[in-house]
C-alpha cells in the first residue's frame, strides 16, 4: 500500500513534476471540452492544420519581441480564415486548400526557425516539453485555458446546436457566423494553451481522442463531455506519472494512453453491438 | 398581429460563382394552407427556402414574412425548418427530447436554461407527434417515420407559425406518410402556413392546397386544381419524368378517347385520366 502511494507522491516531490502535473490537468480539461465540438463538427483535419500553422507565428513573434502565444494565435487563426477564403473563391476543394495552406505555413515556420536565431527549440515545439514548464508558462496557459473552457461550457448548447443543425440555428435567430468564427478562435486558443506541453504534432491527438472516445460511448451531449473529460484527465495524469517512473517522453506517452483508451472504447461498443445482435437473433 | 404570410417581391438570387439560381419570383403565400413548392433538383427550391430563412441575400427583391423583414421574423421564432432526413447526422449524441428542446432555444435566456414553459412545450409537442414513448431514445435508434416526427415535434415546440418542410416524404412508408399528412393538415387548419419543398409529385394533390411550380423562376402558382396540370408539369419538369400512357384503345373497347397518363420520377406516381390532358402530353412526349 505504501509503495502504491509512493508511486503517486514520489514524483510530486519535485517542483518540475508538480508543474507538469498541474499543466497536464489544465490542458486535459480544455482540450477534452473542445474535442467534443471538433469531433461532432468534423473538424479534425482543421485541428491538424491550425496546430501546424502556428509555427511561423512563433518564430515571427520571437523576432518582434511579443509573447509567443500571441504570434501562434494569429498564425493559427490566419490559417483557418485563409482556408475558408480560398475555398469560397476557388474551384479547389476544402481539404486540398487546407493541405496547401497549413503545410506551406508549417514549412515557412521551419525555414524561419532554422534561419533565425531564436530560443524556440524545434523539438520542444514539435513534441512539447511538459517537464520544462516554467511558472510563467503555467499561468499563461492556465488563463487561456480557463477563458476557453468557461466560454465553451457556458455556450455549449449554442455551439452544439451549431454543430448539429446550423440551418435550425439560423432560423431561430442565433448568430451562426459568430458561432462559426467563435469556434475557430477557440480552436486556435486551445491549441496555443496546449502548445508548450504537448507540441504542435501531438496536440492534435489531445484535441481528437477524448471527443472520439466520448462519441463512441455517449448517447447525449453532456455525457459525451463528461466521458471525454474523464478519459482526458485519466490519460494526462497517468501519462505524466508513468513517464516519470519509466523515464520516457511525457506527451507521447499521454497520446499513447489516449489511443489505447479509444481502442478499448471501440472494442467495448462493437462487442456490445455484437452481443445485442446475438441476443436478438 | 398581422396574418401569417410570406411575400416574395421580384426575388432574384445569383450565387458568387455567377450561377443564376432564381430570377424574378413574385408570389404571396397565405396562412391556413399548405403550399407545395415543386420543381426538379436544381430548380431553385432550396435557394428559395434559403432566401426565406435569410441564408442567401437576394440580389434583387425583398422577402417579407408576416409583414416583417426576414431577420426580425427569425428573432421572433416565426419560421421553423424541418430538414430532409439525409441532412441530419443520426449518430450525433442527442436524445429525442434534446432535439425537440432545441426548438425552444430561441425562447431561452443567455445560458439556454429551460424554464417550466419550455419543458411543457416539449412534452406537448412530443405528445402531439406520438413521440412521447421515444423521448429518451438516441435519434439514431428511430425508424424512418419517427425520425421525421422528431423534427416536426421540434417545429411544434418552437411554436413558429411558418413551417418549411424539406422533402418530408422521402424514406417513409405510405402509412406514415398518411399520418404525417393528417398532422400537417391540422396544423394548417390552426392558421399556420406550411410550405413544402418536394419533387414527389404523387403526394401533391392529396396534400397541398396550392402549388408553386418553379424552374429557375416561378412558372405557375395557384390552387392545385388549376395549376397542377400536365401542361404546367411538363413545362416545369421538361424531360425529367417518366411518362407512361395508356391510350383509349388500350383501356376501352369503345370510342372513348380518354386515356390514363402516369407521371413519375422515383416516388409516388401522378396519374391523369381524361381526354384533353392526355392529348397534350402525347404531343410533348413525341417531341422528346
Amino acid at each position: 500500500m505504501d509503495s502504491l502511494l509512493a508511486f503517486f507522491t514520489e514524483p510530486l516531490a519535485h517542483e518540475f513534476m508538480q508543474r507538469a502535473l498541474l499543466m497536464s490537468v489544465i490542458i486535459a480539461s480544455v482540450c477534452s471540452i473542445f474535442s467534443c465540438f471538433l469531433v461532432l463538427k468534423g473538424w479534425s483535419l482543421m485541428g491538424d492544420a491550425v496546430s501546424h500553422a502556428v509555427l511561423p507565428g512563433l518564430a515571427l513573434a520571437f523576432v518582434a519581441g511579443i509573447p509567443l502565444a500571441i504570434g501562434a494565435f494569429i498564425a493559427g487563426l490566419f490559417c483557418a480564415l485563409a482556408t475558408g477564403y480560398l475555398k469560397e473563391n476557388s474551384r479547389v476543394k476544402e481539404d486540398a486548400v487546407m493541405g496547401i495552406v497549413f503545410s506551406g505555413m508549417f514549412a515557412l515556420g521551419l525555414v524561419l526557425i532554422t534561419k533565425i536565431e531564436t530560443d524556440v527549440h524545434l523539438l520542444h515545439v514539435l513534441f512539447g516539453n511538459i517537464l520544462g514548464i516554467t511558472q510563467r508558462d503555467l499561468i499563461e496557459a492556465g488563463i487561456i485555458a480557463l477563458l476557453c473552457a468557461v466560454i465553451m461550457l457556458v455556450k455549449r448548447k449554442d455551439l452544439m446546436l451549431y454543430c448539429f443543425d446550423p440551418v435550425h440555428a439560423g432560423t431561430i435567430g442565433l448568430p451562426v457566423r459568430l458561432l462559426h468564427f467563435g469556434l475557430l478562435i477557440l480552436l486556435a486558443l486551445t491549441i496555443v494553451s496546449a502548445l508548450k506541453a504537448a507540441g504542435i504534432i501531438l496536440v492534435v491527438a489531445m484535441l481528437i481522442a477524448p471527443g472520439a472516445i466520448g462519441f463512441l460511448l455517449a448517447r447525449s451531449f453532456d455525457h459525451m463531455l463528461a466521458i471525454a473529460l474523464a478519459a482526458s484527465l485519466f490519460s494526462c495524469i497517468s501519462g505524466t506519472i508513468l513517464s516519470y517512473h519509466f523515464d520516457t517522453a511525457t506527451a507521447p506517452l499521454i497520446v499513447v494512453i489516449q489511443a489505447f483508451l479509444f481502442l478499448l472504447a471501440l472494442l467495448g461498443t462493437s462487442l456490445g453491438t455484437a452481443t445485442r445482435t446475438i441476443i436478438k437473433a | 398581429m398581422s396574418k401569417n404570410s410570406i411575400q416574395l417581391e421580384n426575388i432574384s438570387v445569383t450565387y458568387p460563382n455567377g450561377h443564376h439560381a432564381l430570377t424574378g419570383v413574385t408570389a404571396s403565400i397565405e396562412a391556413g394552407s399548405i403550399c407545395g413548392l415543386v420543381g426538379v433538383n436544381g430548380a431553385g427550391k432550396s435557394t428559395l427556402f434559403k432566401a426565406i430563412m435569410g441564408f442567401v441575400k437576394p440580389s434583387t427583391g425583398r422577402v417579407t414574412i408576416s409583414g416583417m423583414a426576414v431577420k426580425q421574423a427569425l428573432k421572433q421564432n416565426l419560421v421553423c425548418y424541418v430538414p430532409q432526413t439525409e441532412e441530419v447526422d443520426w449518430n450525433f449524441p442527442v436524445l429525442v427530447e434534446d432535439v425537440v428542446m432545441m426548438g425552444r432555444y430561441g425562447h431561452m435566456g443567455f445560458l439556454r436554461h429551460p424554464s417550466k414553459a419550455d419543458h411543457e412545450a416539449v412534452t406537448a409537442a412530443l405528445e402531439r407527434t406520438n413521440m412521447t414513448e421515444f423521448r429518451k431514445r438516441q435519434i439514431g435508434e428511430l425508424s424512418g417515420g419517427q425520425k421525421k416526427r422528431v423534427f416536426v415535434a421540434r417545429a411544434l415546440a418552437q411554436g413558429g407559425q411558418i413551417i418549411l418542410l424539406d422533402e418530408p416524404f422521402t424514406g417513409i412508408d405510405i402509412k406514415t406518410e398518411d399520418a404525417l399528412i393528417i398532422l400537417f393538415r391540422s396544423l394548417a387548419a390552426e392558421g399556420r402556413l406550411i410550405l413544402v419543398s418536394t419533387h414527389n409529385l404523387g403526394s401533391v394533390p392529396s396534400f397541398c392546397d396550392d402549388v408553386m411550380l418553379i424552374n429557375r423562376t416561378l412558372l405557375a402558382h395557384g390552387p392545385v386544381e388549376t395549376v397542377f396540370t400536365q401542361e404546367n408539369l411538363v413545362k416545369a419538369f421538361g424531360g425529367m419524368l417518366r411518362h407512361h400512357q395508356l391510350v383509349g384503345a388500350d383501356l376501352h373497347d369503345d370510342e372513348d378517347k380518354r386515356s390514363i397518363t402516369v407521371l413519375s420520377d422515383d416516388e409516388r406516381p401522378l396519374v391523369f385520366y381524361g381526354e384533353t390532358g392526355g392529348q397534350k402530353i402525347t404531343k410533348h412526349g413525341n417531341k422528346e
